[in-house]
């Protein structure tokens, strides 16, 4: 499904060449939990951003269904991101202004059916029309999960979706991701290992390259 | 329902917004009643002295003799067919205005005069009574009466007033139904004691649409004659001339005004968007484009400009309606709540924030990486 190889990510920090991520080789496929190991800038957040086009690579290439990303135009892989990906940050970004069901029709306006019944699986049921700052962050995580899950995607990239959390409501995230995700692939990437219990595949990574594979 | 809106954001926003939109409608209330207010000096001037582009005016300069000799040269071969001419006498009394005490003339005339004269003036009647031959007694219109506090019976012309200077004391026996700014007096009256004639004479046109040209026609004519002329088109280019300056200063104080609050705004904006930027970043994360939030940000914006502006121009006109019924109105002076010329002063308000706003967003966006974003390096 998705297959990157021998990809790396330079970042110039004052004139000296870092790699984030170094030629590093990976594949995602159909209906899987891959689990990205690794402590605190290892990369993995990184790997993460290239596999799902957030970011573009100094070298290497990442295919998606047999299509190069690097190819794609900004409304291409917006499109991709939007209608085939899911994304859960660190931190539960909602925009404030909206309550949590308007945050989900938000990335899909049509969809407020499925955006509610998400949300009352998700166990929000009273909190549909609440907004952001009158819910806990455990509740604002779930509205992202929600928001990541509306469209049925192909793959859902979290990238340590527990941080913000305490382990029960991080436990109660990865569960809630990897029920719903249907047949849809899932890529999370912890610095928690107790996290990843769940995971059909894991990945280590240590200054930008794969380690271990389990 | 799409939450994205840009209408769904500036509601739901609106302890944001609504100081944004009172920035503008400030400006834009500021400039507008400024230049209406400014406008209403030579506009009250001009109406004040409306009541000349009925007719030519002429009076001679040296020798009293030499009315009939004008005429004459005034009503020979002229471009426009003459209906009538009336021999008057006349005096100077004040009127108040926006910038101070004017002149004005009190026209002394026989009664069929008076009639055709109020006529020609669109004069729709008169409360009260005309003047008796040769009595001190005067008419005045409904303007004048406003502006001078004047009621039948009063007396406005007097012995001792080196303003409004007459022999005796002359009464107010009648106020004429009309918007022009009139004084009439009875020309006996005025034959009776100035101690020297000197008649002056009103040339009227038949067609009045065709008096400013013959007022031109007739300014060539008398080139060279020892004779004052008053024509409208005039008063209209004096009152033009002598706010030259004032405009000049105007126009720079204006620009300044746009300049400051172009600034202050494009800061404002600048804060605004930077208080948005993980908004936009997690929005362009999770699958929106760049074009996409740009053009949903200058949706808002151009809604906050143009509807400030909007509310400004309905503030203004509020204000200067206010203006007007308490201090314009009251006086008789000329104020145009919708002048075209304020309105206009207001257009580069909305049109340079617009820019400003634009050129911020812009530049926001450029380079803007919504990894450091979700990433928390920018937030």
């Amino acid at each position: 499904m998705i297959q990157a190889t021998d990809v790396s990510l330079v970042y110039n920090d004052h004139e000296k060449q870092v790699f984030a991520c170094n030629e590093v080789t990976i594949e995602v496929k159909q209906g899987e939990f891959l689990g990205i190991l690794g402590p605190s800038g290892s990369g993995k957040s990184s790997l993460l951003y290239l596999l799902s086009g957030l970011k573009n690579p100094t070298s290497g290439t990442i295919l998606h269904d047999g299509s190069d990303l690097q190819s794609l135009n900004d409304q291409q892989r917006a499109e991709l991101r939007k209608k085939r990906f899911g994304f859960v940050f660190q931190q539960p970004f909602l925009l404030g202004y909206l309550t949590a069901v308007e945050n989900i029709l938000a990335i899909s306006p049509t969809s407020k059916q499925r955006a509610e019944q998400l949300l009352v699986e998700l166990g929000l049921k009273d909190k549909l029309h609440r907004l952001p700052h009158e819910l806990s962050g455990g509740e604002r995580q779930r509205v992202c999960v929600a928001r990541a899950l509306v469209n049925q995607p192909e793959v859902i990239f979290a990238d340590e979706p527990t941080a913000a959390l305490d382990h029960t409501n991080g436990e109660q995230v990865v569960q809630l991701l990897n029920q719903h995700r249907g047949a849809g692939s899932l890529v999370m990437v912890t610095h928690d290992p107790t996290m990843l219990n769940q995971a059909n595949r894991v990945i280590g990574m240590n200054n930008g390259r794969t380690v271990e594979q389990c | 329902m799409n939450p994205l809106a840009p209408t769904m954001f500036l509601r739901r926003n609106a302890g944001k917004t609504v100081p944004l939109v009172l920035v503008i409608t400030l400006a834009v209330m500021l400039i507008q009643s400024i230049i209406a207010l400014i406008n209403s000096i030579p506009l009250s001037i001009q109406t004040i002295y409306r009541y000349t582009d009925a007719f030519l005016g002429v009076s001679p300069r040296l020798d009293p003799e030499k009315t009939p000799e004008f005429v004459k040269i005034l009503t020979t071969n002229p471009p426009a067919e003459i209906e009538k001419v009336i021999l008057c006498r006349g005096s100077g009394a004040q009127v108040k205005s926006i910038v101070g005490k004017w002149p004005f003339a009190v026209m002394a005339m026989d009664r069929p005069d008076i009639d055709y004269y109020l006529k020609r003036q669109g004069a729709t009647g008169i409360t009260g009574r005309y003047p008796k031959d040769g009595e001190p007694e005067m008419i005045v219109s409904e303007p004048v009466a406003r502006n001078q506090n004047l009621k039948i019976g009063d007396i406005f012309l007097k012995p001792d007033e080196a303003e409004n200077f007459s022999r005796m004391p002359v009464k107010v026996v009648g106020i004429i139904k009309a918007e022009r700014w009139l004084m009439l007096s009875n020309k006996q009256y005025y034959a009776d004691t100035q101690p020297i004639p000197i008649d002056f004479a009103l040339v009227f046109t038949k067609d009045r649409t065709k008096q400013g040209e013959y007022d031109r026609w007739a300014e060539k004519k008398m080139k060279g004659e020892f004779a004052q002329l008053f024509a409208f088109h005039q008063i209209e280019k004096q009152s033009k001339e002598m706010f030259e300056v004032l405009y000049k200063i105007i126009n720079l104080v204006i620009g300044v005004l746009v300049i400051v609050i172009t600034t202050m705004m494009g800061m404002l904006m600048n804060i605004y968007q930077s208080q948005r930027l993980v908004e936009f970043g997690l929005l362009q994360a999770i699958g929106f484009t760049k074009q996409q939030l740009l053009k949903r940000v200058l949706i808002e914006s151009m809604i906050v400009i143009i509807g400030g502006w909007f509310v400004g121009l309905a503030a203004a006109r509020g204000v200067l309606m206010i203006a007007q019924a308490t201090l314009m109105t009251p006086n008789a002076f000329a104020l145009d709540v919708a002048d075209p010329m304020a309105l206009l002063y207001t257009v580069p308000v909305p049109i340079a924030i617009l820019i400003v706003a634009i050129g911020t967003i812009w530049l926001r966006f450029r380079n803007f990486d919504p990894v450091a974003v979700v990433e928390r390096r920018l937030v």
